[in-house]
């Protein structure tokens, strides 16, 4: 079979008829309006409203008030834990469901995505059910004596790190499963040959094997659990406001756009340097591991 | 101990969803045990309450319209990726899954400031819009990956047996890629539906999808009414996703 290339040479300009519709639409609703943001954040924000005729950093320099150095803190505090947690907790599941058969390898990972498919708003409504201060466990530790008042398990930090370890869960597993389950089962085997215990097979094969799996894992998480919005501003309630919360506030409540815009410049500089730098130790772990595995 | 571990997590990634479906079907303000009764009474609040209804049909429809769009230019774009050898491919397709890497909090205060520029803010035009730049890096994806599995042999057949190009997309590739397309559509849907961050940033109290109504309830005040309505977006999901599981494979999704 041959192609019709004498076809093909005729519309060289036949790709981009192809490419152009989403590009056009990208371009304007999505370049655009970031290029926007630039723009907004280096002008003066005024009572009249955007000065245009005068740049400015001081937008910038407001991010280092006080109140402002408060949120970002807890914002970065709060993703970190998370961040650690739900990669302490999902190494050994991810580990557990790759040893099992076929099919209930398939359900166990179901039970893991759903609530990912469930909406954010739900998922906070269930744990308010669950951890408010009339809540199925305070109401359980209550009638058995455990504590004599409720404990304060939402409308915090805490229930902001419940919240998105729940539903963050699954971008950590399924990469780490995908390395775990992906593993030559010969190479711990040919470890095992050689003498080694299985807590060392662990150390110098399947853990640094997986690792990239791991920090990618980490790093993902932690972008996402900076930029998070609904879970946090329904969790962590007026105590523990998370930066997203603040930039809501800014923006559509005391309409300082420029602000606003310096604050989504400041995120977005954040995240994409992180996913860079996820991608650097992706890569040269997977380099790490060739050329050792070569040796 | 690895087992404990395990069934306790999959407690703790269950018991919300399940504690809200429980309780949408008792009387009861507060959780309780033993169940009291069987009732209906939160469904009855949430169907006479017209903000719910009203914010269902409207993210119905916006789902819609939105998976629609995102599938066609989808499919432009990702017959494009994987059928042409042209200058700036590889950009382009970096360019189109580019979305995924801006936070939402990001793209929805860009958006937010753009659209009251445009006049757009509290419009169905402009949250399809944004709906389409979000989803949209899922469908050019999952569609191209359905294009790699149809060969390019057939297309070529058909053309030399003298099939124009648009006749040969419609009567061949089209059919061929049919599962990836369905899929392509039904996660652009449910990414859509699902959608609270940029779309709460572009829209005010007069324009409210059904998270967002959700949510702004829930910033009120915790009763079941919600229960009823978040049993019901729970539904929904799972239907969706078995749908899904029967056309590709779930496990296919995450990667």
């Amino acid at each position: 079979m041959t192609a019709p290339s004498a076809r093909s040479a005729a519309v060289a300009w036949l790709p981009l008829l192809f490419v152009l519709p989403l590009a056009l639409v990208l371009v304007a609703w999505f370049v655009w309006p970031l290029l926007g943001s630039f723009a907004g954040s280096v002008h003066p924000f005024t009572p009249a409203g955007i000065d245009r005729s005068r740049w400015t950093l001081e937008n910038y320099g407001k991010l280092g008030d006080p109140y402002y150095v408060g949120v970002l803190g807890r914002t970065l505090r709060v993703s970190a834990l998370i961040s650690l947690i739900t990669a302490v907790l999902a190494y050994p599941v991810a580990h557990f469901i790759a040893g099992r058969r076929g099919r209930t390898q398939a359900l166990l990972l179901l039970v893991y995505v759903a609530p990912w498919l469930v909406n954010v708003a739900v998922k906070a409504f269930g744990w308010m059910l669950l951890l408010g201060p009339k809540g199925l466990v305070n109401r359980a530790l209550m009638t058995t004596g455990a504590i004599d008042a409720p404990l304060p398990l939402v409308f915090n930090e805490t229930g902001i790190v419940i919240g998105l370890v729940h539903g963050h869960f699954m971008f950590v597993l399924l990469p780490l499963w995908a390395a775990l389950a992906g593993l030559d089962p010969n190479l711990a085997a040919a470890a095992g040959n050689l003498g080694a215990r299985p807590w060392q097979v662990f150390r110098r094969i399947v853990f640094p094997l997986t690792l990239p799996a791991l920090l990618a894992g980490i790093i993902i998480n932690f972008c996402m659990s900076m930029a998070a919005f609904a879970t946090p501003a329904l969790l962590g309630g007026a105590r523990a406001r998370m930066i997203s919360y603040v930039a809501y506030d800014v923006n559509l409540v005391d309409l300082n756009w420029p602000l606003g815009a310096a604050m989504a410049v400041a995120l977005l500089v954040v995240v994409v340097a992180l996913v860079w730098v996820s991608q650097r130790l992706t890569a040269s772990g997977r380099r790490r591991v060739v050329f050792e595995g070569a040796r | 101990m690895l087992v404990a571990l395990n069934v306790l997590m999959v407690v703790f990634m269950l018991a919300p969803l399940v504690l809200v479906v429980w309780m949408s079907f008792t009387p009861d303000e507060f959780f309780s045990l033993p169940l009291q009764a069987f009732s209906l009474r939160w469904y009855h609040e949430a169907f006479a309450y017209p903000g719910f209804v009203d914010a269902f049909v409207l993210s119905l429809v916006l789902a819609l319209a939105a998976a629609t769009v995102a599938v066609s230019l989808g499919f432009l774009a990702a017959y494009a990726l994987v059928r042409f050898r042209f200058p700036g491919r590889a950009a382009l397709d970096t360019f189109f899954v580019s979305p995924l890497l801006v936070p939402a909090v990001v793209l929805g205060i860009a958006l937010l400031q753009f659209v009251n520029r445009l006049g757009l803010y509290n419009t169905f035009a402009g949250v399809l819009a944004a709906h389409v730049v979000v989803v949209v890096p899922y469908t050019v994806r999952v569609i191209a990956t359905a294009l790699r599995a149809v060969p390019e042999e057939v297309e070529w057949a058909a053309m030399n047996l003298g099939s124009r190009r648009g006749t040969m997309l419609r009567r061949i590739t089209l059919p061929l890629a049919r599962r990836g397309m369905i899929a392509a559509f039904l996660f652009a849907f449910i990414l859509s539906f699902d959608e609270v961050t940029v779309t709460i940033f572009m829209t005010g109290p007069a324009y409210q999808t059904l998270p967002i109504r959700v949510y702004n309830y829930l910033t009120d005040q915790v009763d079941p009414t919600v229960a009823a309505v978040s049993t019901l977006l729970i539904a929904l999901s799972a239907a969706l996703v078995v749908v899904l599981d029967r056309i590709v494979g779930l496990e296919n999704l995450g990667r």
